[in-house]
């Protein structure tokens, strides 16, 4: 099952922001497309430094992919989310990867 | 086989690594997805609200399929376009054409270099299919009766089957046609735009009046086929 990774730098003040966006907007748009949520976690906030976010997503492979795309693509409401997103981080990197053979 | 454009405006503020990144992506493209043929990427030169093109074409509407779900597709070339990625590079625009393309026999777009000029054109929805098929075989035999090197027409099919090539998901799009023209440089583009071409003088008068209003609206884009990208202002 592969997963799709974004890891998305934010500055401290807005991390509750972008949590709050990714549980009430981001999660039911890709769930209801077809993506699985796997996990949301973030770098510690207490230091001063811009916090990482971490978003997982899984799926089943790029066959689904394809249609979760799709899905998305003619969801109003992701462009929506997307747009909040992208104005309260300040970068990021989106990768997909494949679990190795004694990972489950 | 299918004709295939995607077309982008870039965002203002993408920074010009991630720019050049998927610039990259498209034009290595073919290396990773075999199905994906006669790939380029150009930059637009006209006044339309778009800069970068990537033209392409796959052998089939299987072909496609397969594209459309390999990795690559999804791993890379996403990575710089999907609204969510935290690495786009490229903003919506007005111009309503970001993926386009026709249905044709075989490679009658080729060209090996020059520059490409790409016409998008809506017909009205009250011309009638004879009106249409003459319009079409007007513009096909252009190449013939005017300064072009290469004149080739179709009817957008791509950009309401974009899913699959073959079923539709969207409505009419915007843009209905496409005319692919070819010239050996911009001289030439200009020599065929400011000469007595009946086209380029239908063109001039923005349509009007000619093959009874079937044209309802049209924008050009043009480019040198592996033309480097431009300096950013």
């Amino acid at each position: 099952m592969p997963f799709v990774v974004d890891t998305i730098q934010v500055e401290p003040e807005h991390v509750a922001a972008y949590i709050a966006a990714v549980e009430q907007h981001g999660l039911p748009v890709m769930t209801e497309a077809g993506a699985v949520f796997v996990s949301c976690a973030t770098t510690s906030a207490d230091f001063g430094a811009p916090v990482d976010v971490q978003v997982v997503w899984s799926f089943d492979d790029h066959a689904q992919w394809n249609v979760i795309r799709k899905n998305l693509v003619l969801d109003p409401r992701w462009y929506g989310y997307a747009q909040t997103v992208a104005a309260l981080r300040t970068g990021g990197t989106r990768r997909f990867y494949y679990p190795v053979g004694f990972s489950s | 086989m299918i004709r295939r454009f995607e077309i982008y405006a870039v965002a203002p503020d993408a920074d010009d690594a991630g720019v050049s990144a998927f610039e990259s992506a498209c034009a290595r493209c073919g290396r990773f997805i075999p199905e994906v043929l006669h790939s380029a990427v150009g930059w637009n030169r006209s006044d339309a609200p778009v800069q970068m093109v990537w033209e392409h074409a796959f052998a089939s509407a299987e072909a496609y399929q397969r594209y459309m779900v390999h990795p690559y597709h999804a791993d890379v070339l996403d990575r710089y376009l999907l609204a969510d990625s935290p690495e786009r590079v490229v903003v919506d625009d007005g111009l309503g054409a970001g993926l386009v393309g026709y249905s044709c026999d075989g490679p009658v777009f080729a060209m090996t270099g020059g520059l490409r000029r790409l016409v998008l054109l809506r017909l009205s929805r009250q011309a009638s299919t004879a009106q249409v098929n003459d319009f079409e075989r007007t513009l096909a035999g252009a190449a013939e009766a005017d300064d072009l090197i290469l004149s080739v027409v179709g009817a957008n099919t791509l950009g309401s089957a974009w899913f699959d090539a073959v079923t539709p998901v969207g409505g009419r799009p915007r843009w209905t046609h496409l005319w692919e023209q070819g010239f050996v440089d911009t001289d030439g583009l200009a020599s065929y735009r400011h000469g007595p071409s009946s086209l380029a003088e239908a063109e001039r008068r923005g349509w009007q009046g000619v093959f009874d209003g079937v044209v309802e609206r049209a924008v050009s884009l043009y480019y040198e086929i592996a033309d480097p990208r431009p300096e950013r202002g």
